[in-house]
């Protein structure tokens, strides 16, 4: 209730005092942040502004099914909470603002915008912060670093009179699981000691982080693949990608050959009957024919051009 | 005793050690020969030239070494590169590459044989892949023996993860420095073996040949330590393993200090704390071993041992200490990015542009190692086993390289000895296991007939008696081969290489070794089809001359660089000063021989940053940064008329990423894409991408070229809106045969003090507005 009659009171509001008061009013009232819609939209971004804005433009409603905006919603409160607490004088230079897509469609539209987050930089157009450059176009903040509070801060500094006096919130959720894991270690190394002194242990350990790296593991980490292409195509086009899924299937593939060779080599030549042994090196071998030519298929779905192919 | 296969019996010893040393010897030099036919089909396809870019800068510098003495190289400043900065080339560079050129070149002229030296440079990869696979095969005799050593060698040779960096004409750092790696690793294994101060310190010199070499040397710097520290940890330290790593690292580091790119880095560097860490770790630890072995006392033993942790404690918080206050560098970004993968894209765009440092998908892996590839896990498991200090070293190097080959897809390049080191092992042992033609004695499907037939006979006897009987039967057959002298020195050789007549294994009948021996030998030889295949179609290309082919299937080469370069080298004044992005800086400097802005030495990111910016502003912005560095003309690469894939407009996006980060507020990615966040030059491009110089150098005139047609650019499959972009302030001064290089002439300001607009206005007879005087006007009236 407080909400909307304070809406309609605003244009009452907005007609006794200048903008920028105005404006810094409602930052402080908000935490900091101005919730915006059209007609507030058109007050902080007026042509003749001595102050510059930096304003979030979202769709917070749950129908709109948007996570990005919830996800960075956080960041943008924290760091315009931050701003918030600069000596007015600076303080009310700057502001911002918070677009939701629901209270004004027209702005997304006039704005050309089909996405969201957005977030749009207004420097000065007139008065002592006016830029160097004489630019007076919106400037937008790419999200290249995530949607995390410290690179958007950092970005802002540029925009700001002083920089914003954002501080990353000491992770205590971190430290304190890394002093519990260490603690955890430190008691199972006490009673796992035959463990980690076997050799079958660290051999389980690396033969496994062979294979995991060796087939393209850290592409995904890196690249951030997806689990599967779309419409569920399992095997990436193109010789340079790959879908996570397929890292999988090779690393099965390598894994199975290389335990074939090593049943070859430890275990078949211990068989105490000969019969069992024949069987045992006839299943092997016709294993890594069979495995090898589908790896061999595989990478022939990714190198067309390969000339060579196994039985399948 | 039975066999599964007959042996010639009438051999004397003598002849059986001869022949496989004979055999070995001729397998070697085969082995060599093999390494290096592969490596020139791109001499044979194309002609003896250097291949991309790097190699150039190589060459033109053992040129001038070749040329001027080694003095001379080594105070070289090239006032030509970096435009106008210049480079001290004698600091900035890992000599060893050079030099070694320039000690063949020398030698070879001393002998009066007259050999041009670019044709060493050419030829000097090949050459060294023989020693790579010559320092492999010595390395994997330390781990298991001659006949996998041989193997090793053999996979080295061809396999193409290493092809891909020493093709002829690859005339790059790690061309020799493959080879100094794995030699330096020998010389180490078997300093560590005998605890040997000769050995160490020659694994010192080669440290120091391939500190000279490669950056990459501090691959060796951690890996040494690491293996020491971990030996340290199993409980193995030993007088050997003190006297191996005192003697490599003093030696090793003090020389390298005397490389003047490295200076002293050695001691001011992370990358290189972990060696001296080690190193002060083993001081202490022989210090506590030399008291301990000359007190009794128990109590002093404890005081010893806290003694020591409190050392090691001090000595880590003394380092990071020193980090802090700024003694000791921080890792360097490049070495920085391989752990935080994510850093090198934010902070140092330079790298993480580079296609080589891509993080590697599985047919990367594939193509470059093949069956290697999951003979490899078997291998290393097949160390465990053994697991001597020599088994964790290769260990160690398995998992660490495999990391890093994931993350990069240049490091493949160290995986792949660890890779053919350890896929030899496995391989080796399985055909000495199926080769062996002992069968074992007892077989259970016998004693188990002969039990029920009753008839009881020789050994067996014994094993129908109970069931943990058969083992004992066993060890007796094996101890009845073991006793006697064999009659057979051929079998005796089999069985020396199984690791001795262990009876306990074996394997019956002829059939399943036939089965195993001939899938193994089918499967190498599709590895040497596959390696084949690879090398030549993919790894063979020099890059500066392109392979096509005519409709009708017949070869086509395609000399567009060169034309372009040698138009340069021959049309301009000597001191014009060329832009180009930095991929094209060493080309330019060694073919066309003319100043350029920036080159591929990325030492200086606001100089790139600058000739970034440039190509991704309009004309109007870009002139006075062009003036300012003086620069003449300006270099493009343009692929849309033949498919050419890798040019400029697709370099594009990491020219204005690197400019931005300078240029925040000017050069701004997002601008450069369509309001649909796609990258597109038809059309639909935005406003700021079609007003950008690259775009309108890029496309200039194109359209033309297809007449009333649409024109398509084949590398994008868009089609180039018409008209063609129209250029003011440059003109197009050449461009080769198939479009692939466009070169433009900065022009000077105009005589008469208009801006260049309004005199190309004012030329094509376009009337000047009234009482909107031209810009330059009005400067020129104050």
């Amino acid at each position: 209730m407080k909400s909307i009659s304070s809406l309609l009171l605003l244009p009452l509001v907005l007609a006794a005092k200048p903008p920028q008061e105005r404006l810094a009013e409602l930052a402080q009232k908000n935490n900091g942040v101005i919730p915006l819609d059209a007609t507030t939209f058109e007050l902080i971004t007026g042509p003749k502004r001595t102050w510059s804005a930096s304003i979030q433009l979202t769709a917070m409603d749950p129908r709109r099914r948007c996570g990005p905006c919830k996800e960075f919603d956080p960041s943008w409160k924290t760091v315009a909470e931050a701003w918030s607490t600069v000596p007015a004088k600076h303080r009310d230079t700057h502001f911002f603002g918070t677009l939701d897509f629901d209270n004004a469609q027209a702005v997304f539209q006039k704005l050309n915008l089909a996405t969201a987050p957005v977030v749009m930089i207004y420097p000065a157009t007139e008065g002592p912060r006016q830029l160097a450059s004489g630019k007076t176009g919106p400037s937008k903040y790419e999200f290249s670093q995530g949607f995390d509070p410290l690179p958007l801060a950092q970005h802002l500094n540029s925009h700001t009179p002083v920089p914003i006096p954002f501080k990353a919130p000491i992770d205590w959720n971190k430290y304190a699981t890394i002093a519990f894991g260490f603690l955890a270690f430190a008691t199972f190394l006490r009673y796992a000691q035959p463990v980690l002194q076997s050799r079958f242990t660290w051999g389980i350990i690396t033969v496994i982080s062979i294979v995991v790296f060796t087939s393209g593991f850290m592409f995904n980490r890196i690249r951030n693949t997806p689990w599967a292409g779309p419409k569920g195509a399992s095997v990436a086009a193109g010789f340079q990608t790959q879908y996570a899924q397929e890292t999988q299937m090779v690393g099965m593939i390598y894994g199975t050959l290389a335990a074939s060779f090593a049943m070859l080599i430890f275990v078949t030549p211990y068989t105490k009957s000969s019969s069992r042994q024949r069987v045992q090196v006839y299943i092997w071998n016709a294993v890594i024919i069979i495995v090898y030519s589908i790896l061999v298929s595989l990478f022939k779905i990714k190198n067309k051009a390969y000339p060579f192919k196994l039985f399948l | 005793m039975s066999t599964a296969y007959a042996l010639p019996k009438d051999l004397s010893r003598a002849t059986v050690v001869n022949t496989a040393s004979l055999i070995r010897i001729v397998a070697l030099s085969l082995i060599s020969g093999a390494a290096i036919a592969s490596r020139l089909f791109a001499v044979i396809n194309f002609e003896s030239i250097i291949h991309e870019f790097d190699p150039w800068f190589n060459y033109r510098a053992t040129r001038v070494l070749a040329s001027k003495g080694f003095y001379e190289f080594w105070n070289w400043f090239d006032p030509t590169a970096w435009y106008p900065l210049g480079r001290v080339v004698g600091g900035t560079i890992y000599p060893g590459l050079m030099a070694t050129s320039g000690v063949i070149y020398n030698v070879l002229h001393y002998f009066n044989l007259p050999v041009d030296i670019r044709n060493i440079c050419v030829l000097l990869a090949p050459g060294f892949s023989a020693l790579t696979a010559w320092a492999t095969y010595m390395f994997t005799k330390e781990l298991k023996d001659e006949s996998a050593g041989l193997l090793a060698a053999a996979f080295i040779g061809i396999v193409p993860g290493y092809i891909s960096r020493s093709v002829a004409g690859s005339y790059d750092n790690e061309a020799i420095a493959i080879f100094l790696l794995m030699f330096t690793f020998y010389l180490w294994i078997k300093a560590l073996k005998a605890g040997s101060a000769f050995f160490g310190t020659c694994a010192a010199v080669f440290y120091f040949y391939m500190v000279a070499a490669w950056g990459g040397y501090a691959f060796i710097t951690n890996m040494i330590p690491v293996h020491a520290m971990v030996l340290i940890l199993m409980g193995r330290y030993s007088s050997r393993l003190y006297v191996a790593y005192s003697s490599w690292y003093a030696v090793g580091t003090l020389s390298s200090m005397q490389v003047p790119f490295v200076g002293f880095q050695p001691v001011r560097t992370s990358e290189h704390m972990a060696a001296l860490g080690v190193f002060g770790l083993l001081q202490i630890i022989a210090f506590a071993q030399l008291v301990r072995s000359h007190v009794s006392s128990k109590q002093f033993n404890n005081l010893l041992f806290y003694g020591v942790i409190v050392l090691g404690v001090g000595g880590v918080g003394a380092v990071v200490g020193l980090t802090y206050a700024g003694w000791i560098a921080p890792w360097t970004g490049r070495f920085y990015s391989l752990w935080d993968t994510g850093y090198a894209k934010k902070y140092i765009p330079i790298i993480a542009s580079v296609s080589e440092h891509q993080p590697t998908a599985w047919p990367s892996f594939f193509m470059d190692l093949q069956l290697l590839v999951f003979l490899f896990p078997a291998g290393v498991v097949l160390c465990f086993k053994e697991l001597r200090d020599e088994h964790v070293f290769v260990i160690i190097y398995a998992i660490v390289a495999s990391y890093f080959a994931g993350v990069m897809v240049r490091l493949m390049l160290t995986l792949t000895p660890c890779v053919c080191v350890a896929s030899a092992i496995a391989l080796s042992t399985l055909m000495d296991t199926y080769i062996d033609p002992v069968q074992p004695e007892a077989d259970e499907d016998e004693t188990a007939q002969s039990d029920a037939g009753d008839s009881v006979s020789g050994s067996s006897a014994t094993g129908s008696i109970s069931g943990a009987a058969p083992k004992k039967a066993k060890k007796l057959a094996a101890a009845a081969v073991a006793a006697p002298p064999s009659a057979n020195p051929l079998a005796e050789l089999v069985g020396a290489a199984t690791g001795g007549p262990r009876m306990k294994k074996g394997v019956w009948g002829f059939d399943t070794r036939f089965t195993v021996l001939l899938h193994t030998f089918g499967m190498l030889a599709f590895f040497v089809m596959h390696c084949t295949y690879v090398t030549s179609s993919a790894y063979s290309s020099p890059s500066v001359v392109l392979a096509s082919t005519s409709p009708d299937g017949s070869p086509h080469i395609i000399d567009d660089f060169r034309e372009a370069y040698y138009w340069l080298r021959q049309n301009t004044k000597e001191d014009a000063v060329v832009m180009s992005w930095w991929d094209y800086g060493y080309q330019i400097a060694g073919m066309a021989d003319r100043p350029t802005l920036v080159d591929n030495n990325t030492w200086n990111n606001t100089h790139i940053a600058t000739v970034g910016k440039a190509m991704s502003s309009s004309e109007e912005v870009a002139y006075p940064i062009l003036r300012a560095h003086d620069v003449d003309y300006v270099l493009v690469i343009f692929g849309g008329l033949l498919g050419y894939s890798g040019d400029d407009i697709n370099k594009f996006l990491w020219m204005i990423r690197i400019a931005q980060g300078v240029w925040p507020e000017e050069v701004q990615e997002a601008n450069y894409f369509t309001p649909g966040g796609e990258y597109r030059v038809d059309e639909r491009a935005s406003k700021i991408m079609k007003e950008s110089l690259m775009y309108k150098m890029s496309y200039y005139r194109f359209t033309e070229l297809y007449g009333a047609n649409p024109a398509q650019d084949r590398v994008r499959q868009q089609t180039i809106p018409k008209p063609s972009p129209t250029l003011d302030y440059l003109d197009e001064a050449f461009t080769s045969e198939n479009w692939i290089v466009r070169i433009y002439q900065v022009k000077k300001e105009d005589h008469l003090g208009r801006d260049i607009k309004s005199a190309n206005a004012f030329e094509g007879g376009k009337k000047r507005k009234r009482g909107r005087p031209a810009v330059g006007r009005r400067r020129a009236m104050q």
